[in-house]
Parts: C-alpha cells; structure tokens; sequence
C-alpha cells in the first residue's frame, strides 16, 4: 500500500468512525467497560456454583482476604470436587486436559482497572464489604458480565460515605456512616490508590 | 562554617545555546496533519473491539504462593566477593528487590548500590540463553560430549589444566573446583582479581608467616589512619566496614564520643570526602608519611625499630605534613589497641610497614584479627604472581586446557596483547560467563552459569560466617551452575544443591551445638540466610620484624619523579565486570557527580599550569600505554598526579555499557610480586574538548548554610547553632492542614551519610525509575528521585567534603502544590504530597516553582519494550509514561501496605514498621522515616535532636524531611 491509498484509507476510517461515535446509543467513554461479558475458555457459570449451590466466594477466590488481587483458582482447585462429580461433562474435561497437559486456562479478564489504579480486594473484603457491592449479583450470572462501570466515581463516593467502620455485636464490622467506633476510615487521599 | 561558603561546581559552565529540549525533526506542516489522520484510524480502529486481556492462574498453586503477596527468601548476594546478607522480594515467583538481611552478622541490613542494581542483572536479556561452542548455539548434550571427550584425551596425556575465577567466596564451589583439578596431572586454580589487593595478604605473610587479610573492626576503634585506602568506598566489604565505621561515629541518643579518621591521599576518595582530616599528598609523600609515621610512633612507643625507619627522615615533607604526623602519633599512642591504620596500596612493601604500625598500636587482637584458621590453601586467595605465571605458560604452550569463570582478563589484563597471543596457543578454553564478553568471545566453549538469584551457592565472607544462596527464581535462560558442569566433567552427574547440602553436613553442622539433626540445621540456615560458626579457635600468630627493615629499605629507595597516574575503581563500575548494567552506568560518581563515563581528574593547580578546562581532552602515556582522556578538575587532587577509573572502556558489554570511556587496564604494572595500581605518566593537551554528563550543574546554593557542621568540641560544649539557624518566626499565608491519624516524617543524619549511593540505586530499583542515558543526562534529565548533593569546604588545596541526600520534603506549605493548574499534586490527609500521575499533563509549574528541585519529569516515554527487562518493574508502582511529572513520595506503596496490613489485623501501625526503599538499606542508617502523630516514635525523637534543622527553613515551606548537622571530629584551628 503507497502513502496515497493509507491516506485515503484512514480518512474513510476516521469519517466513519465519527458517525458512529457521535450517536448517543453507542457512544462511551473511553474506557468504560461496563456490560463487558466476554466468552470464556470454559463454560463456567457462576449461578451454579455461587448461587444454586451457596459456595462461598472465598472458596475460589481465595486470596480476596489476603493479598491485593482476589485470585483465579488453580485448575487443580476445581478438581477438589470435579474428581468426583461431573466427570464427564466436556467442559470438565477441558479442566482435567488442562492438569494432564500442564497448561494453565487462559481465563479472559471482566474486570481491568487502569494500571494507575491500585485497589486492595484484602482491606475491601476485610472491613465487611460484600463482593456484590462492585460485582454486582454475580451469583445470579451465568456467565460474567461487568456490572458496574468501576470508574472513580463508584469508588469515591463510597470512599466518601462510609467514612468509619463499626463492628457489630460478633465483633464483624458492620458498614455504616456514623463516626462513631473503630477506626478504619475508607481515606480520599489520592495516593490511597494512585502511586 | 559560620559564614563559610560552600560550592559546588569548579567553574560555572556557560548553558549551551545548542541544547534544546526536543531533537529536532523534519516535520512540515503537511506531514504533521497527514501523521494526525493516521493516529485518528489508528485510534478508531483499535477502540472497536475492547481490549483483551487474559488472567492466567497456576495448574498447581504453590502453597507459600499467594498472587499480589511478595515473598521475602534471605538469601547472598553476589555482586561482588564481599558476599553480603540480602533478603530477595519475590512478587508473582520474580523476584524484583534486594534488601539487606538485618541478620546477617556482617552486612547487618546494609546493601550497597551494586547489590541493588543486580535484579537488572537477573533480567539483562543480552545474558547468553544456551551454551555455544565457539559462537555458536548449541545444546548441553553436545557441549558435554566434546569438552569430556577432550579432556579425557588431556587426562591420558598428562597436560596442564587452570581453572581462572575471580576470588571464590563459595567453601563448597572451591572444593569442587580442586576435585575437578585432581583429575589431572597438573591442574591448578588460579584466582585472578583485576583490582588485586593481595599486597595485604603477602605482607601478612611476611611480617606474621600467614597469608590472610586481617578482619577489622571499626566499630572498636578509636582512630583510623588511612593513607589512601577506600575503605568505605571500592575497596574490601565496604557495607561492613561503612556500618562499623557509622556505628563509632554516631552521635545520636546522647553520645558523645565518635571516632576520629585521618585520611593522607592524592585523589579524592570517598573514604578521604568523609574524613575529618584529610591531608593532600602525592603519592611519593604517602609512603614518606607512612615510614615517619612508623618512626614517631616506635619511637613514643620506646620500641625497637628497624635501622631503616630508625633513620627515616624525609627531606620532601613538609613543615605542616611533619607536625600533624607527629600528633596523630602521639594519638596512635594514647590509643593504643584501639586505632587502625590501613593503606590503599597493592605494593606489600608498604603493607609490611602498616602491619608494623599496627602491631606497634597494639592493633591486632582488639582492632584487627589475623585468622589463621582460614588456612591460605583454603581462602581461595592467590597471589597475582600466578596470574602472571599462567600467561607465561600459556605463551609458551604448556597449557591444555582453561575453564574460565567470572574473570574477563582479555579486558582487564594489563598485557592485553601478551594475554590474547598466549590465549591462542591454549588448545581447549571453555568459559563460564554468563555474556559474550571480551575473554569468553575467544573461548572454544561457553557453558553458561546462571544469574546468583537463580542458583544455589554458599559464602564464607569471614572465618566464623557462612552465608547461604537460595534460587529465587527458576532459570530464565538455558544456564548450568559451573559447579555441575564441573562436576558432570569429573564424572559426577549430581545437582550442586546436593553437593551443598553434603558439604555442610560434612563441615558446617559439627561447628555447633544448637541444633540436633542436620535437618533442622539446614531448615534454620536457609531460613535466616547465614550461619555463624560457635566455635572458632584463633590465634594471634607472632610478629616477626625483620621483614619491616627490608620493606623500609625498599621504599626509601623509590623515587618517583614527575607525573604520577593513580588508577582507581569508581563505587558503581569497580572492576568494570558490571559495565553493562545501566542503573550503574547512570549513577553519578559520588564526589565528581559524573555518570556514564571516566576521566582524569586533576587538581585546579595542575589545571592551571596547563591550562586545561574540563572536558578538554588530554593524552596520559607512558611506555605501556597512550589513551585520551577528558578532563575533570577535582579540589583536593594532588598537583604531581592525575587519577583515572579503572573499569572503563569495555568493548564488549552490550547495549549499553560498551565504548563507555576509556580502558586503562595497560596502565597497571607488575612489580614487587604484585600489581601495582599507579605509574608514571606524561600528560599532553589535545585540541579536542568532551562534554562531561554531570548530574551536579544545577542549582548552585549561594553560600547558605545549606549543609550545617559542627565540630565535636562545639558540639560538646553545646554551640551548635551558631549564625547558622534562621531566627525569625515566618509568617504563612497559608492555613494549616488538618492532618489525621498519621504524618509522615523523616530524619537523615549527615553524620552517618557517607554518599555511597545505596539510597539512590535502592530507590531506582523499587519506585521503577527509569534510566535516561548519556544525552539526556547532559540535558539534565536524569530521573534518579534522590540527589545526594555533594559540597566542597575549604580552598582547592584543603577540601573537606560533605554530603546532603535530597529527595521530596513533602513540604506542608509546599510550593508545588499551589501552582498545579490540574490539582496534579495536592497535599494527602498524612502529610505527603502526592503526585497523581494520571491527572498531571505536564505543565512542570511544579517542577519550576520547587525550591529544593526535587521534581523529575518524563521528557519521553522511556522504553519499556524489552519483556524480559519489564520483569524487573515493581508491580506496586505506576510506569510513568511521557508527559508526566514525578517524584518521591516517601514510597507510598510501602505505607499502603503496611497501613492495610495493620487495619485487616485490626492494630495500629508500629513505630519503623514502614521502611522506605531508601532508608532500609541504607549502610550507615542515616535516614530515619516514622509517623510525627505517634510522640514515642524513632523520628519524633530525633526531630527534637540538638542538631536538627531544616533546608532552607527562610522559605517556610515547613518540609518533613529534616537534618541532623554533620559533626567533625577536628581540633577546632582546623575545621
């Protein structure tokens, strides 16, 4: 392709491009991911096994309440109970194939924070925050969606209001507004999450 | 000091006109549009699908395996043989952090600047990837067939086989290196350091009849005379010798006593910068120093000396030199068993005199040990006698074979071209280096050996210390361990973890008593990184006095007339086998503040003479050598001699560290049994000029009392402030921030800072700063977040030297801040100013309206393209693209995770629970970091020290970092 061809060509893509995006129905940020619910290596679904049969969600990911990220299980953790149940289902094959081969699943990532963003699944899920709270009901999903846009404004405005953390009568915290009880204040500080 | 000025830089350069900001680029108008309507495609095109990314767990978690938590493996480092204790971070199975092991007994937390700059090391993707045989790829099978094949052939014939290393810290590595040997009829393993110091170990078997290197002990001493020794600098375990030597000097919690160091040398060192004399000789005048020194002090003593010294009296010092002589003797006196004496020369005629003094001093035993134990068949230490030898017999045919590891003489031999011949007649040559270097692109073979964070190893830094080398990472690279690869060649086909584990078992695990199985013993040494040997029997051999009489003799004898060239290791490039590790290449030079290059430095007086300016190229030649060199004019530098880094000029380092300066390796002699590191040269005026990439042209701080000092006796005496403080109360325009729970502060005692540097690779290594290159650095961009500002004092004969880390004082009424158009930087609810990376668009107000120029801008979007070297970024901290303003932000990422931390374990946050990258492995601790809200902590302590104050506290910018003035230990007539 010569310079005059690519010229034209990116001229008809741009124009193109600009009618389309100028259309209130398909216009969005840049960035915004919300909706997003792409197909996965593995037809897991999260209703069945979060919803229909109530396993926690610490289960899989396991370390939510350690470490920044919540985790991705090892293939080796859904043969914990796949040995034995569902043996033959192809998607579980997938799973076995996947441990005799030694190949890791290549899982699609839903949720993708900017690389300036820091959060910590750790300190949210430790002072009592549900995961539906920004996952939305993902126990209800067959398959994952995106359910929030997870822009600064969701974090923020939580960051804003629940300032303080109290503790319940089991010693749990409890969310709420009034500064009353221990101090774990959700901070507005930039750095908080931008270093 | 009342009213002393400080400077900074010798001559204020003129800006140069033709720098400018951008490279200039043939751009029209015309292209400029049509490029726009490409990035528009481009921008369409790729936002029609969203970006895919994967997540891709483990098959198998590893159990101590949690992703996004760092593991810590205390582990040794292997930058270079003084083997110190590092605690490896391993986030995500890389490990991306050294940080010194505060259990390692001699190290003790303490990293230097090399040790942190090796993680690059680990990912340089020019390491080779398999071995080769001659220069080509190939597989281990093949290599091992023919290498056995031949040297089966060379064990029927009966040849002559030399293993070349540098010095082999690893007890378990030497045996196996003599049991690969005893294979043959005549093999031998020859230790070659290009920067030798075996003169110390020769004049020890001269004068005490065993080859070993004394252990100091600074810590005990009262006095140290150096006449040019390093010692904090390039020269021995100068992490060790630093944390001593601070630990004697250090006046916090209510001390009052510190040690005193005089320093005679020509150039200036880092260890001469800090001394609190310093007395500027030529190198003739510090052997005549050192032999009236021994005089005066046998004669104070009333002990016998040798007729040679006896009579010593040296026409050539002067009236000045003699009288400060013959007071640090009646010191050494008053001190007796608590002084060290040391010299920085590798003629062990001069050593056999120190020794000398030092055991006049009644040194050895209290200040210095003579270990016996760590027999000199043992240590792993030759003499450079040897090396010397085996070129001879390599020239003349008689040697079979050559396995070479971590030794590149075809670079720093200084007969390079009696080395290369003499290569070629060796039949079989296999080298262990991990690079194509200069000696390993003449080898038949390159088995290479792996990084030392992917391999297992041991150390033995010091007779009672063994230190253990754990793999933190699987092999990145095809690489073999060169001790399997001997092994396998001695027909033993085993992994050396096994062989480790045999040896210590065999050797280590009777020297104590704590632990019952060996197990357990290995479980805890791995666990803690070291081992410390119970029981050690030493024993002060006898001096034997002879020697020193025939040392003197020879030393009056030498006369050297003229220019003298004193060639010397540089604290970041040393022996130049890291020359290809950028981060090191990059680091100003503590004193010339000089980065990516070398140079002779000059004194003004010299420079004078012969009007040289710098950066004007000079030719040094003698009958060895000829180089052209630019320039650097140095206060303090004696006027009869020139001094260049060794450690340059490599020609094949890779990328980034080939044709840096200039090689002066042919400089080195022979002599004495040793080589020797200064010669005589001439020096001519060329017409070419360099411009020299210096990190300390900007900001000049007109005779402010910038950097405060004291002296002990005023400090004593509780004059410590005088004309220097600022006595109005400010007034602020500003309201007062509200701060919360926490206020971060920082201390940093100019006492304890010896400008070593650590700090600055530490803070390189963790907060992903990237490195800008010559050319931009000559554009003054570097990006390093700490400036370690370094002052002269004095006149360009006397010059004292203080050093002053700068970093962001995350000022309360800080300047930056209120100038941000897009509120980029703003003031956190715990005292820091924060950089907000994706809100900054670069408008550099801050960085302009900055009184301390703690601001680095991205000038371009530094590369980050090579995969294997993005996995050494810290995944806690942002890469900052171009356009971006950043700074220190006392390691935010570090106070988050320890925040967190203490809030899911529902405690409060613990006083020097938080370190910053900069302060924990800092040698000296001379940086304290801790929450000004807590009234107990560290730093709020040391903040109501008598010697605190703060930079530039007129402007009122109220910052947190403060000083603790720097304290020289001086009679006053000479501060």
């Amino acid at each position: 392709m010569n310079l005059k061809t690519a010229k034209i060509i990116s001229l008809l893509i741009t124009m193109t491009g600009a009618i389309v995006l100028y259309q209130g129905a398909t216009f969005s940020w840049l960035g915004d991911q919300q909706g997003y619910e792409p197909q996965q290596p593995i037809a897991f679904s999260h209703k069945l096994h979060a919803g229909d049969n109530q396993i926690a969600c610490l289960y899989c990911h396991s370390s939510a309440d350690k470490s920044r990220v919540a985790g991705i299980p090892a293939a080796s953790v859904c043969m914990n109970c796949h040995s034995q149940i569902k043996k033959d289902s192809v998607e579980i094959q997938k799973i076995a194939q996947s441990i005799s081969d030694n190949r890791p699943i290549e899982w699609v990532r839903v949720h993708d924070l900017p690389d300036h963003a820091v959060f910590n699944h750790s300190r949210h899920v430790t002072a009592g925050l549900k995961c539906q709270q920004c996952h939305g009901p993902v126990e209800t999903m067959e398959r994952v969606y995106q359910f929030d846009s997870q822009f600064m404004g969701t974090c923020v405005s939580c960051h804003r209001t629940h300032r303080e953390v109290t503790l319940d009568e089991s010693g749990k915290p409890l969310i709420t507004s009034e500064s009353t009880a221990k101090k774990l204040m959700a901070s507005t500080d930039c750095s908080v999450c931008h270093h | 000091m009342n009213g002393e000025k400080l400077w900074k830089i010798i001559q204020h350069q003129d800006a140069d006109d033709n720098r400018r900001e951008m490279p200039r680029a043939a751009l029209s108008r015309r292209t400029f549009i049509e490029l726009i309507g490409f990035s528009a495609a481009s921008l369409i095109l790729s936002s029609c699908r969203p970006p895919q990314q994967k997540i891709i767990p483990f098959v198998h978690q590893p159990v101590e395996m949690t992703p996004g938590l760092a593991n810590w493996y205390a582990s040794t480092c292997g930058g270079c043989s003084s083997a110190c204790g590092a605690l490896v971070k391993v986030r995500d199975g890389r490990p991306i952090k050294l940080e010194g092991n505060p259990e390692h007994p001699l190290s003790n937390g303490g990293l230097c600047a090399i040790a942190h700059a090796m993680v690059f090391n680990l990912y340089d993707s020019e390491r080779l990837r398999q071995p080769l045989v001659g220069s080509k790829p190939s597989t281990w099978n093949e290599v091992d067939a023919q290498i056995t094949g031949k040297l089966d052939a060379i064990k029927k014939s009966g040849g002559k086989v030399r293993v070349l290393t540098s010095t082999i810290v690893s007890p378990t590595s030497r045996e196996i290196i003599a049991r690969f040997l005893s294979q043959f009829a005549d093999g031998r393993h020859i230790i070659y350091e290009a920067v030798s110091n075996a003169a110390i170990r020769q004049s020890h078997l001269r004068t005490h009849k065993t080859a070993t290197s004394p252990v100091y002990n600074f810590e005990k001493a009262k006095l140290v005379i150096s006449f040019g020794a390093d010692f904090l600098g390039a020269q021995g375990s100068s992490v060790q010798s630093a944390k001593e030597y601070a630990r004697a000097r250090n006046l916090r919690d209510e001390s009052r006593e510190m040690l005193r160091h005089v320093q005679f040398e020509s150039r200036m060192s880092l260890t001469g910068s800090n001394a609190d004399a310093r007395y500027r000789v030529s190198p003739q005048e510090e052997i005549d120093a050192l032999l009236l020194l021994a005089r005066l002090v046998a004669e104070k003593k009333g002990s016998a000396a040798p007729a040679a010294i006896q009579s010593f009296d040296p026409p050539r010092l002067g009236a000045r030199l003699r009288e400060a002589i013959a007071a640090i003797a009646g010191e050494i006196v008053k001190h007796t068993g608590k002084s060290i004496i040391l010299s920085g020369s590798n003629d062990s005629d001069v050593q056999a005199v120190v020794n000398f003094i030092n055991h006049l001093a009644g040194n050895y035993g209290n200040t210095l040990h003579l270990d016996i134990t760590s027999s000199p068949e043992g240590s792993g230490q030759s003499g450079d006698a040897e090396m010397v030898r085996l070129v001879e017999e390599m020239k003349q045919g008689q040697i079979a074979a050559l396995l070479i590891f971590s030794a590149n003489p075809v670079y720093d031999y200084f007969n390079r071209d009696e080395l290369t011949s003499a290569l070629a007649r060796v039949p079989l040559k296999i080298s262990f280096n991990s690079h194509t270097d200069e000696t390993t692109a003449l080898a038949d073979f390159t088995c290479p050996h792996p990084h030392f964070l992917e391999t297992w190893d041991d150390a033995q830094p010091s007779p009672r210390v063994f230190s253990l080398n754990q793999p933190t990472i699987a092999p990145l690279f095809e690489t073999r361990p060169y001790q399997e690869s001997l092994l396998l060649w001695s027909g033993e086909r085993r992994a050396y973890y096994d062989v480790l584990r045999d040896n210590w078992k065999a050797r280590l695990f009777p020297l104590q008593k704590k632990w019952a199985t060996f197990d357990e013993f290995w479980d805890q040494s791995l666990h803690d990184g070291v081992f410390v040997a119970e029981t050690v029997t030493t024993v002060e051999p006898a001096f034997i006095v002879d020697e020193v009489g025939r040392a003197a003799e020879a030393l009056k004898s030498r006369n050297a007339e003229g220019l003298s060239l004193i060639l010397y290791e540089k604290i970041s490039m040393r022996d130049g086998r890291h020359a290809s590790n950028p981060w090191l290449q990059e680091m100003p030079d503590p004193i010339t503040k000089v980065t990516w290059d070398n140079y002779a430095t000059v004194s003004p007086g010299l420079a004078r003479e012969l009007q040289l300016e710098e950066g004007r190229v000079i030719r040094l030649s003698n009958a060895s050598a000829s180089i052209e060199i630019p320039v650097f004019i140095q206060p303090g530098q004696d006027d009869s001699s020139v001094a260049v880094a060794l450690g340059y000029g490599r020609t094949k380092a890779g990328r980034g560290g080939s044709a840096v300066g200039v090689n002066v390796y042919p400089f080195v002699r022979f002599e004495n049994g040793t080589f020797q590191y200064t010669s005589g040269v001439r020096i001519e005026k060329t017409a070419n000029k360099i411009e020299l990439a210096m990190t300390q042209r900007h900001a000049t701080l007109d005779g402010r009392p910038i950097v405060r000092e004291i002296t002990l006796a005023d400090y004593i005496e509780g004059r410590i402030d005088e004309g220097q403080s600022h006595t109005s109360e400010p007034r602020s325009i500003w309201k007062d921030h509200p701060y919360g729970d926490h206020k971060w502060a920082m201390v940093v005692d100019l006492n304890s800072c010896i400008g070593c540097s650590a700090c600055l690779l530490s803070c390189q290594a963790e907060n992903n700063v990237p490195v800008v290159g010559r050319e931009e650095v000559l554009r003054q961009r570097e990006m390093h977040w700490i400036r370690l500002d370094r002052y002269y004092k004095g006149d360009d004969e006397n010059t004292a030297v203080v050093y002053q880390p700068v970093m962001c004082f995350q000022c309360d009424n800080a300047s930056c801040e209120s100038v941000c158009p897009v509120l980029a930087t703003v003031h956190s609810s715990e005292g820091l100013n924060m950089q907000v990376y994706n809100r900054c668009v670069g408008t550099r107000y801050c960085a302009n309206n900055c009184a301390y120029k703690v601001r680095r801008f991205n000038w371009f979007e530094y590369p980050h393209t090579d995969p294997t070297a993005n996995l050494a970024l810290n995944p806690d901290v942002t890469v900052r693209t171009r356009g971006v303003m950043e700074k220190c932000t006392f390691c935010i990422q570090r106070i988050e995770e320890v925040k967190i931390l203490a809030r899911n374990e529902g405690r409060e946050i613990r006083d020097k629970e938080i370190q910053t990258a900069c302060q924990q492995s800092c040698p000296t601790q001379a940086i304290f970091f801790g929450d000004m809200a807590d009234a107990e902590s560290r730093v709020n302590k040391l903040k109501h020290d008598e010697r605190d104050y703060i930079l530039l506290e007129e402007l009122n910018l109220r910052p947190q970092i403060s000083y603790l003035a720097k304290v020289r230990n001086s009679p006053r007539e000479e501060a």
